[in-house]
């Protein structure tokens, strides 16, 4: 990738401020409140598509940052709308651009597209969100308790488990299901990433009381979706699966005293886009996460 | 039976428990173009509970399937679906329908026979989109039918019960009566789906979440208040109903009284509803009466007349399909509102509404009095503007803030400036629908965003008193207004003579 944004003006680090002010959009867009600011940061081969849904962002009221690492320690910032991009900077300066790029007084949001780094500490003490996407996010989850000392950590994975989980949880707000809850005895989830799946699992062990007594399965399969099917077996049944127009999902319910259940619902936009605009809306801590990661890190 | 322990840390917001929604009136416009595309939304949005149903009911007897394609057709119309897509599907697969007219018990006898073929565990939302003329009927027949018991915490029944409510204080403390013969009163949602829009809800968080504007929210610093809801449409196909309500009870026993009281309320000690609800009640006792002693009334009426409105010619009101060609029924109502607290005293609320005005816009406009001394005057040929605080409420939702500054350039030169908040852009996402949000609170059982009962009667007793003014005046004819215009000039006299004047939006 060559740039990551086609056109606008190569302006010097310290000038983007006045760049953005004087831009086309930015005047057209005079008097629209901000509502912080987002870094995507990491491999520039990843982050072709991480400028797209940043360039879908810049509606509605966000500076977006796109840093690909490199090995310049002074990269010349491109400016274009409300879009910096500073192409092959130093992994060693990365905090230094944050710190220096980020809106004041506003939230900031990162979204690490990179692998383990030494400086994500210092990352996660300037910024007020975290949201992990690593191709392997192993060694990253292994530091997620330091990090979130700092700061709100999530993983995109997560974000993408936000329905599926709410699903899951929705079947047991039914009082039959609740008390049924001793009785399953599997948890198989299929699909396409392991990690995806595995961070699943590591929630519904977080929660469930005797975590022993759940047989847990993980099922990699060729398909695209990270996560395909859902099923929380044994002498009763509950199940979420991806339906073949792949928006939504159909849910059912095989529970004793209670008649056979199914419905479909919609899975939501499951976009980067989409994504990364539920997590400008949360600013919380994000224990459940946190509780997640820790939990699959025990599965074998 | 403990909490359900995967609720905690989900980031989507709470849903209902188990629920089964009843639809009275399912066939008619309020359902087709709310109701069901609202329905159809929370379920796209996950919001709607594991097991919910719906089930019409109309005087028409129809097989299931005959709601099944309402549905449909209502959302190719009114949600721009143009494939019914599977949430859709599987929607329309829980809606069952039950036809009979509403004075006969048998019907209720079916109905309840229905909802324990359907779910006997479920909560039971019972929803009257039908004319206030058979709220009574329908209440009574739940009522007497068992419909209105609940058996158990799950098993809950609510009544949500469209404007208006009551056509004056006597009818609404007479409906509230029957009501409570069946319902308790947090069994009953009083709908006023202004409630329901974002504006109107962050109105709140703008008071109470900030702490600069709170300290000068008061007659202080406050110059004085103005409420608008503008229409630019005429009675459309509501004559029939409109002529014996007329815009005083149509928009401003609830829509702009609420407005008011969200302005004028004291801080709730917490964001719960009855204290919520509590203290916009105390704002709105504070409200003097519209009509003095003296019988001198602080409301002006007038009718629009024909004129133009959005390039095209339309016909006065008199003139409309169904509407008495010598009806004094008013199309336009602007009211001056004084309120006697602590906080307001001496500040006017000054509220209007009006058909077939020049733009749609509903807003609350909050002037700030003006510095105490203008020392800019010499420098500066224009005169200083008031700050401004505009709360946007529709269509474009978000709040605005005016003030001066200085023109770039040498001399010193000032002119208004507007820094502005949109919901449509700050966030992203879609706002949701104020019927979206009122459907899944009363599912919820949150009341915090209905009207309570003294609330509703504590606003006909305002504005009771100039009705009966008006109709004792027994007039031939009323003021009129062009169509296209902002009203009539009388709306003027409400103001001082070198006061402020009306807004022009």
């Amino acid at each position: 990738m060559s740039e990551l944004l086609p056109t606008g003006a190569d302006v010097a680090f310290t000038e983007i401020e006045g760049t953005l002010l004087r831009g086309a959009d930015a005047r057209q867009s005079a008097g629209r409140a901000l509502t912080g600011t987002v870094f995507a940061a990491g491999p520039a081969e990843r982050l072709a598509e991480a400028a797209e849904a940043i360039e879908e962002l810049k509606g509605i009221g966000v500076r977006a940052v796109l840093i690909s690492q490199g090995d310049n320690p002074a990269p010349v910032p491109r400016v274009s709308n409300h879009v910096v991009a500073l192409n092959g900077l130093r992994l060693e300066y990365l905090n230094n651009a944050v710190a220096a790029l980020r809106l004041s007084s506003l939230p900031t949001l990162v979204w690490w597209r990179g692998n383990n780094i030494p400086n994500l500490p210092g990352l996660a003490q300037l910024v007020d969100r975290l949201v992990l996407d690593t191709e392997d996010p192993r060694d990253v989850w292994a530091r997620v308790e330091e990090l979130a000392q700092y700061t709100s950590v999530t993983d995109l994975r997560w974000t993408r488990l936000t329905r599926w989980r709410a699903l899951m949880a929705h079947f047991f707000d039914i009082p039959e299901i609740r008390a049924a809850l001793p009785d399953f005895r599997t948890l198989r989830i299929e699909g396409s990433d392991v990690h995806t799946l595995r961070l699943f699992a590591g929630w519904i062990l977080s929660i469930v009381s005797s975590p022993d007594r759940l047989t847990f399965e993980l099922i990699e399969t060729k398909g695209t979706a990270p996560i395909e099917r859902v099923l929380l077996g044994g002498a009763q049944e509950l199940e979420i699966r991806l339906a073949p127009s792949r928006s939504c999902v159909v849910t059912s319910a095989q529970i004793r005293n209670l008649s056979a259940a199914s419905r479909t619902v919609s899975l939501g936009a499951q976009d980067l886009c989409a994504l990364l605009g539920e997590e400008l809306r949360i600013r919380a801590r994000d224990l459940a996460f946190e509780r997640a990661v820790a939990a699959s890190r025990t599965l074998s | 039976m403990p909490s359900n322990p995967l609720q905690d840390g989900l980031r989507l917001e709470p849903t209902p428990g188990p629920t089964t929604l009843v639809i009275f009136g399912v066939t008619g416009d309020l359902t087709r173009r709310k109701l069901l595309p609202a329905l159809y939304n929370l379920s796209k949005g996950q919001r709607l509970p594991a097991r919910f149903s719906v089930v019409g009911v109309a005087r028409e007897d129809m097989p299931d399937d005959g709601l099944r394609s309402i549905f449909s057709a209502s959302l190719r119309e009114f949600a721009g679906l143009k494939q019914e897509d599977e949430v859709a599907r599987s929607l329309r697969e829980r809606m069952y329908h039950v036809g009979g007219d509403f004075r006969d018990s048998s019907l209720y006898e079916r109905l309840k026979t229905r909802l324990t073929e359907i779910d006997s565990g479920s909560g039971a939302l019972f929803y009257l989109a039908i004319p206030p003329s058979v709220y009574q009927t329908v209440i009574e027949q739940l009522g007497a039918a068992g419909l209105s018991s609940q058996a158990s915490d799950r098993q809950w029944r609510r009544v949500i019960v469209e404007k208006p409510f009551g056509t004056d204080l006597a009818s609404a403390r007479e409906l509230n009566q029957i009501v409570h013969r069946h319902f308790a009163e947090d069994q009953v949602y009083r709908i006023d789906h202004y409630l329901g829009k974002e504006t109107v809800q962050n109105l709140m968080v703008f008071r109470f979440a900030n702490g600069m504007f709170e300290p000068i929210w008061n007659r202080r610093y406050i110059d004085h208040v103005q409420i608008t809801a503008a229409e630019t449409v005429g009675v459309e196909r509501r004559a029939n109903y409109y002529e014996g309500a007329g815009a005083l009870r149509d928009m401003v026993q609830n829509h702009l009284m609420q407005l008011l009281a969200l302005v004028a309320m004291e801080p709730p000690i917490a964001f719960t509803a009855e204290s919520v609800r509590d203290r916009k009640m105390d704002a709105l006792l504070a409200v003097q009466p519209l009509v003095d002693g003296n019988g001198n009334c602080n409301a002006v009426r007038a009718q629009y007349a024909k004129g133009w409105v959005a390039g095209a010619e339309v016909p006065g009101y008199r003139d409309e399909p169904g509407v008495n060609p010598e009806s004094t029924t008013e199309t336009y109502v602007a009211l001056r509102m004084r309120l006697d607290s602590w906080r307001w005293a001496g500040v006017p609320f000054y509220l209007r509404t009006g058909k077939r005005l020049p733009k749609r816009t509903t807003e609350i406009a909050i002037q700030m009095r003006r510095p105490p001394l203008e020392i800019f005057k010499r420098v500066s040929p224009t005169p200083v503007a008031a700050n401004l605080l505009i709360v946007n409420v529709q269509p474009d939702e978000g709040i605005s803030i005016r003030f001066e500054a200085k023109i770039p350039g040498t001399r010193m030169q000032l002119a208004p400036v507007m820094m502005n908040f949109r919901y449509g852009s700050a966030f992203g996402g879609s706002v949701p629908e104020a019927y979206e949000t009122l459907l899944l609170d009363a599912m919820l059982g949150d009341p915090t965003l209905f009207a309570r009962h003294d609330f509703v009667e504590g606003s006909w007793a305002l504005i009771t008193p100039v009705h009966e003014k008006w109709a004792a005046e027994k007039v031939k004819v009323i003021p009129t207004y062009e169509a296209g215009e902002w009203g009539p000039h009388d709306a003027d006299r409400l103001m001082p003579p070198d006061g402020p004047r009306w807004r022009t939006l």
